[in-house]
This record gives C-alpha cells, structure tokens and sequence, in this order.
C-alpha cells in the first residue's frame, strides 16, 4: 500500500516539469509565428494607435521573458489568466464552456469503439483461420483506415436526410438543455429526471459517437483477436478445459480477462487519440467541443486560451493514464508498485 | 462439441447486446420528443393568431448559421454576424429601410445638423423601452456611447475617430459634437456600436460578452448557450410594430455542409450565412426549398505592394488588372454566386463607376501583353508575381480564386506566377509589414458609404494594414474632401473621381462583389436580402404546417 502511494506521488510529481515544459514550449511557438490576437481581430480596421492601445491593454507590449514570467506566475497562483480575443472572458470558463461536450463524446465514442473492438475481435480470436475470422480482420483494416469526416457525413446523409431518424448536428433539440449540474448533458438530464432531454441529448450524441466509436474501434478487433488467441493456446487454458470448466467461464473468466491487460494498455493510449479523433467528429457533426474551439483560437492567436488549454489538455491526460496505470494492477496481480 | 456450443452463446451474446442497441436507438428515434426538430414546438396553439382567419402562422422559426456570436456587448462586438444579432434586439439612432440602403430614423423621432455638420442633435422617441419595461431616455444613450469610448474594445474607433463628446441636453435630446464634420455620420451612427444597452444590466468599464440583457429592438434574448443556441421572443416593450414570429431559435452549425444536410433534413427553416456554392448549387430546384439571391456589399480584390519592384512600375500593374478573368472566376468557383466587380464601391451605390472595365476591359490579354511590353518583358524574360492567399478567412475556394488568377495571367505567356498560402494571422501580419507582394482580400463594410470602401485602402496612412502600399497625394486630398462634403452630388462626382484614378494606378485590382444567399423552406416569407446584408428576423414569417 505504501508502495502504491508512493507511486502515485511519484507520478503526480512527474507532472509538474511535464507541464512546465509543455507550457514554455507552447508559449514560445505561439510567439514565434508571425500574427497576434491584436492584428488578427482588428488588424484590418483599426488604427496604428488604436492597435498599439489594444496590445498594452493585452500586455504584448512588454518584453517577451517579462511576458512569460507574468504568465508563469499567474498559471503557479493558479489563474490561466483571460482570453486575449473577444469579450476577453476567463480561459477556465471558456474551457468549461467546451470541455464537458467533448468529454461526453469522447465517453460514448470509446464505449462504442471497446464494444465494437471487443465483440469484432473476440468473434476473430476464436474462430482463427475461417471466413469470419476473415471478416472481422477486414472490418478492422477499413474502419482505421476511414476518414471521421467521410463516415460521419454518409452517416448524417443517410440517417439524417433521408431516415430522418437522428439529427445531423448539435448536442441536443432546441430548447432542450438539462439544468447545469456537471455540463454533461446524460448525466445531467438523468440527475434531473428530465427525461424528455435525455431522449434528445441521446438521439444528437448517437451518430457522432458511432463515428468516432467505429473509426477506433479497429485497433481493438485486431488487439482482442491477438491477445485472445494467444491466450487460448496457453496452458491454464488446457487446463481449464481438462478440469471440464465450461466454454463459457473459460472464456469469459479466464481468457478474456487475462487478454484484457494489453487491451488497457491501449485503452490508455487511445484516450488521447479519442481527443484529438473528436476534432473531426467534432466539425463534421457541429458538436460544441473543444477541438473546434482550440483550432479557432490558434487561427486568431489568442495566446493565453491557447496556453491554457492545453495545459489543461496535458493534465487530463496524465490523470487518465494515471487511472489506467492503477487499474493494471487491480486487475492483473502480477503488477504491484 | 462443447467448444462449439460456447463460441456460438458468445457470438448470440453479441448479437443480442446489438439489436439491443439497435432496438434503443430506433426507439429513441422514432419516439415523439417533447420538442421535435421537424415541428417547432406548440405551433399553432398558445399565443392568440397574429393574423385573424386566414393565413396560419408557426410562432417559432429555426434559423440555422455557421458563424458564430463573439459577444453581446456593443462595446466588444465587430463582426457581422453579432451586428446581425443586435440589429434584432437593438436599433440605433439610425437604420436602412429593410430592402434599400436609404437610412430612417430609429431610436430617434428627428435629429438637426448644426455647425456645417459638426453637431448633430437627436430628438429620441419618448416611449423607448428596454426588455425589462426600463426606460431609455438620452441619458441612458449618452452612457451607452460613452462607455464603448471607455472600454476601448475593438469597435471603438467608431466613437474614437469620430465624437468629440456627447451632452444631455434634456431627456429626449442628445447632442453630439463631432472633431470635423462627416458627411456619413448618421451611417456611423447606425452601427451596433450606437446602440443604447440598460446601465443598470452592463458593467459600466468592462466587457461582458454574455450579457443577455439586449436592447431595446424587436427581439430580446431569453437563452442564450455558447456556440449552440441563442433564442429570442419579441420584446413586449419595442415601441415600433411588433414582429411577425414570436420566437426565432438561431442554432450555431461548424460547417456548410452540416448546415445544408439540417435544412434537408428539417431541423432548421432556414440556412442562412454561409452555404457552399456547390451546396447552393445542389439545393436549386429540390422540393419544398427556396433558394433567395441579393447582391451584398461584400467585396474581393488583389492588393498589390507599389513599393516592391516590379510593381512599384504601373504599367505591371495594369497589366495584371487587363489580364484577369473575373468571369471565369465567378462561374467556375462560386458557381454564379458572386459578380465581376471594376471598381472598390460595389455595383448598385451611389458613384459606383465600372472603372476597372472602360479602362482594361475583362481578360484583355493582348492589352495585357502591350503593357508587359512596354515594361520591358517578353516571353523570354517573364514577369515573376508571387501571389498570396488565406483560407483560414476566406474559405476553401480561395485556393481556386488564386489558381485562375495564375491561369488568368500566364495565358499572356509573358508573367510566371508563383502561388503561396499562408494563415490568416501571419498572412495579415506580413501583409502590414509590407512583405507581401501581391495578396487577396476582403471586405465587409463597416458602414454603407463610398468611404468606406476607398479612404481606408487608398488614403495615405490609412492604408497601414496593406503595409502602406500605395500614396496619391491628390488622391487624399479627394478623399478627405469628400468625407467633409455635405451635398451628396458633390461628393459622387468626388467620388467617381477617385475611381478613375484608382483604376489608372490599379494598386488595387477589384475582382467580385458577393451576392448574401440564403436556402430556405418555402413556407417561409418575408425573407427580405439588401446590400446592408442583415436578415431582419421580425419581417419572417412561416405558415404553419399542416
């Protein structure tokens, strides 16, 4: 147990230089392409003083390691400090703004992706060398290869425009939003038994997540299919089966389980894909998330939202491998920090 | 035998768990939710008819937009879209006479010009009223002004550059006294910028972008979430007719063909800025749609840096603006959804002149070649031009717009066109520091004059953001003789002036006009398009279904 908090102290500890360098290295290139958030916004139109006014406003007037030692002391109290464009709103609220869409979707679009790579492989793993097996190898080659966009506009064409079954885009019906508890609008809606909204945040979240979700879902069919073979030709396996222990538990207890641990590895990996793949999805399906919302802010250079979030980015990251790291070893007793 | 009896549960597990998901999709799908996509809610029940007997109409219209709102904040607020959205839920001492670019009195009852145009005296309307039932009343107007001049955010130069100071001279009349007279000070006074907003609802230094408080126009905004929905209902309280549909529900779309696909499939009434040529072009003749076209005062051109040789030489220049094909571009890329521009002011206001066409003609190549040759090159010894553009602004067609302008200009045989891109941030920042030979840009005017589409390009020192590419002396002189003329006679001959040197110096080469479309389902009316290009939500009007 001891070990294991040490463990995780040591982890958290890592963290630190690893945003410090994220965060030096984002600043920098920001600041080394050409453009700022001034001349981005109003470059056209406003005035030389005008402009020279709205940079000492925004403090981009001032040296640049002066710049970057304000900004690192804000970020150490705590403060990502404001947007540089627009309404100059709070770069915390502009993520909270944003984050919780894209975790939804990135939530739905994992589940469909383990569900799919997990039934496609298993199907593959067990009936190694037939037309199934076949099948299923097939499916996971052209689904990794398929572009998010390209899926999710025939998806939208055909279940949207001509079934009419689900929308094409947005995150729910007009005038639907649950009342905000945690900004994931399921989870919301449940929370307040609303449950006309969750029919609607349900039917909007379907074809992005089944975009998202399939597109992954390939890596797992061909993992599954690796690891469960190898499994099943192991000895505890034989073993098993001469004791008369039922296909069923063989499979489900003991090969799956253990096929599980490298699955993880790659669940862990794959959660940062599933942020950057929910970028695509994100436009194709008009979905309010963040990876729309960062590739804009980058357009217009605004500096501190930029820093902030993925700052905020990296540290979601490093919990969510983290959370993985310490689920090994719940489930595979030979790992022990 | 056992072996297989386990395979086969497991694959019948699977199979269960998916129809079960199937069967919870479709349910979901097919189950009539509280508010459906297709039928607005309540759309013929609640509010009493507008209309007595005969015509029937929806109370809710869904429009769909890919742009975005930047804030709700006069003060902050410089994009045309947010402009849009205040010019539903405010008005300002000026506005157009929906269909013209005629400006009429809004907020106010009469104003008088004083002083040779220097001051301008507002008589407001006595019955102005915020969304809340608040009052408006000069004072409130003086503070709304005042405040945008404070703050200093990105459309203050409206104020700034204009207003010496504004005075209360009793409750219904305000005073504002200009640094100089300006001809098209009530179009300055028509922008959002002049609206009046509730002190009591706005911080009085600060920006606050999500402020829902509105003001005192047709709508007010009853929800408002971030990059997805912003709902209006009539304001109960606008002194003027109130509006034809009590609610309008703008859903924010990230991209075209998602916006288009949502008209298909019923979600919104609606697709209004800004559809993909080629999703116009598919939408023309599908049934129950309706395709609207107006031009709009959007403009394009090539800017070309007079101060980096070659082209500080004229004769390149204008052999660059004989050589180009408009049309071309017009049809092939935009698929008729734009028209050949010859001149900065756009077709259809006051002055405009087609310079550019009496001067060059349109893909006058031998003329281009005449010029070339003159300047010295031949076939052999060929004029180089890099060429700029940016889609991160201008969209995924701009790549096309600067290939058929290098095709344009090497069928002369004599010029060599080097086409490069850039994003939007660093294309604007090496344009201004005057390291960009030739680029391409835009325009969406700030307010409806001539002015604005020539003082800020030609007029020395104004020009800055081209990287101060071109001065004319006699040039300015024109211009700023122009902005202090009262008569508008005088100022069109001014003008048209102008135009003509211009297209003699061609530092800057106009290429289209834009038209505003916008698709629609056909039970909706009073869609009315103008070149001020602002869909006014209050003149719609949907039949109700069924």
């Amino acid at each position: 147990m001891a070990s294991l908090r040490a463990y995780v102290l040591t982890r958290i500890l890592l963290t630190i230089p690893m945003i410090f360098i994220l965060l030096t290295v984002v600043f920098l290139v920001m600041r080394v392409l050409p453009g700022n958030p001034v001349i981005a916004m109003v470059g056209m139109k406003a005035s030389e003083e005008q402009i020279r006014q709205l940079m000492h406003q925004l403090g981009l007037d001032k040296p640049l390691w002066r710049q970057y030692l304000d900004y690192l002391s804000r970020v150490l109290r705590g403060d990502l400090g404001n947007s540089m464009i627009w309404g100059r709103r709070p770069v915390i609220d502009e993520i909270m703004d944003h984050f919780p869409a894209t975790i939804e979707l990135t939530i739905s679009g994992f589940a469909v992706s383990v569900l799919l790579g997990i039934v496609t492989g298993t199907a593959a793993g067990l009936r190694r060398g037939t037309g199934l097996d076949l099948a299923m190898r097939v499916y996971s080659i052209v689904v990794y290869a398929l572009f998010i966009p390209w899926l999710g506009m025939m998806l939208q064409y055909v279940f949207g425009v001509k079934l009419g079954w689900f929308p094409v885009g947005g995150r729910i019906g007009p005038m639907m939003e649950p009342e905000h508890v945690t900004g994931l609008y399921v989870l919301d809606s449940i929370l307040t038994l609303n449950w006309g909204s969750l029919a609607s945040a349900l039917r909007y979240l379907t074809l992005p997540s089944l975009t998202l979700g399939v597109v992954l879902s390939g890596v797992y069919t061909r993992l599954v299919r690796t690891s469960l073979s190898e499994v099943l030709e192991q000895d505890f396996i034989r073993a098993a089966r001469s004791r008369g222990v039922s296909e069923r538990v063989v499979l489900f207890r003991h090969a799956l389980k253990n096929a599980f641990i490298p699955i993880l590895t790659m669940m862990g990996l794959q959660f940062a894909l599933l942020l950057a793949g929910a970028v695509l999805t994100e436009t194709t399906f008009s979905w309010p998330g963040m990876g729309t919302f960062l590739m804009e802010r980058i357009i217009y250079r605004d500096f501190t939202t930029v820093q902030g979030t993925i700052v905020f980015y990296a540290l979601f990251v490093a919990l969510v491998s983290l959370v993985v790291d310490l689920i090994y070893a719940y489930i595979d007793p030979r790992i022990r920090y | 035998m056992r072996r297989r009896s386990g395979i086969s549960r497991a694959a019948v597990g699977a199979l269960i768990v998916v129809v079960l998901l199937i069967l919870v999709g479709a349910y979901l799908a097919m189950r009539p939710s509280p508010a459906p996509t297709t039928a607005p809610p309540a759309t013929t029940t609640g509010a009493p008819p507008t209309s007595p007997p005969a015509p029937k109409y929806a109370d809710t219209i869904i429009i769909g937009v890919t742009d975005k709102v930047s804030d709700l904040d006069p003060a902050m607020a410089y994009d045309f879209y947010t402009w849009e959205v205040f010019n539903n839920i405010g008005e300002g001492p000026f506005k157009y006479k929906p269909g013209t670019t005629e400006l009429i009195p809004g907020i106010i009852e009469s104003y008088e010009v004083q002083e040779g145009g220097k001051v301008y005296i507002l008589h407001l309307r006595q019955n102005l009223k915020f969304a809340d039932g608040t009052p408006c009343t000069a004072q409130t107007l003086k503070w709304s002004i005042d405040r945008v001049a404070r703050i200093q955010g990105d459309p203050a130069w409206f104020v700034l550059d204009f207003v010496n100071y504004t005075e209360v001279v009793d409750d219904y009349t305000l005073k504002i006294v200009l640094q100089q007279p300006v001809a098209f000070f009530p179009a300055v006074l028509a922008v959002p910028t002049y609206f009046p907003i509730p002190p009591d609802k706005y911080p009085a230094d600060q920006v606050s972008s999500d402020n829902t408080a509105g003001s005192v126009g047709p709508y007010k905004i009853v929800k408002w979430v971030r990059d997805q929905e912003l709902v209006l209902e009539a304001n109960p309280y606008y002194y003027g007719e109130p509006p034809k549909t009590k609610r309008i529900i703008v859903r924010f779309y990230k991209d075209a063909t998602s916006l288009r696909m949502a008209l298909e499939a019923g979600e919104i009434d609606i697709a209004w800025r800004t559809l993909n040529p080629t999703d116009i072009q598919d939408l023309r003749g599908k049934p129950g749609i309706k395709i609207y076209e107006n031009p709009g005062s959007f403009i394009r051109y090539i800017v070309i840096n007079t101060n980096i040789p070659p082209f500080d030489n004229k004769l390149v220049r204008q052999a660059l603006a004989a050589a180009l094909n408009r049309q071309a571009i017009c049809d092939t890329v935009f698929m008729g959804t734009t028209e050949p521009l010859y001149s900065l002011v756009p077709n259809g206001m006051w002055s405009h002149v087609d310079a550019f066409k009496e001067k060059y003609g349109d893909h006058n190549i031998e003329l281009a070649r005449q010029l070339l040759q003159q300047a010295g090159y031949s076939e052999e010894n060929k004029l180089v031009v890099d060429l700029w553009y940016t889609t991160t602004h201008y969209g995924d067609t701009e790549a096309d717009v600067a290939a058929l302008i290098k095709a344009a200009w090497e069928e002369t045989g004599m010029i060599q066109v080097n086409v490069h891109s850039a994003e939007w941030s660093t294309y604007l920042d090496l344009t201004r520091q005057g390291q960009l030979p030739v680029t391409l840009y835009g325009w969406y005017p700030d307010y409806i004059d001539p002015d604005n589409f020539l003082y800020p390009f030609l007029h020395t020192g104004s020009n800055r953001w081209l990287g101060e590419p071109y001065s004319n002396p006699d040039l300015d002189a024109l211009l700023e003789q122009a902005q202090v003329e009262l008569d508008q006679n005088v100022r069109a001959q001014l003008y048209q002036q102008i135009q003509q040197i211009l297209a003699e110096d061609a530092p800057i080469i106009p290429i289209f006009q834009g038209k505003l479309v916008l698709a629609a389902k056909d039970n909706v009316q009073g869609i009315v398009l103008d070149p001020v290009m602002l869909l006014r939500y209050y003149l719609l009007v949907k039949l109700a279904e069924g």
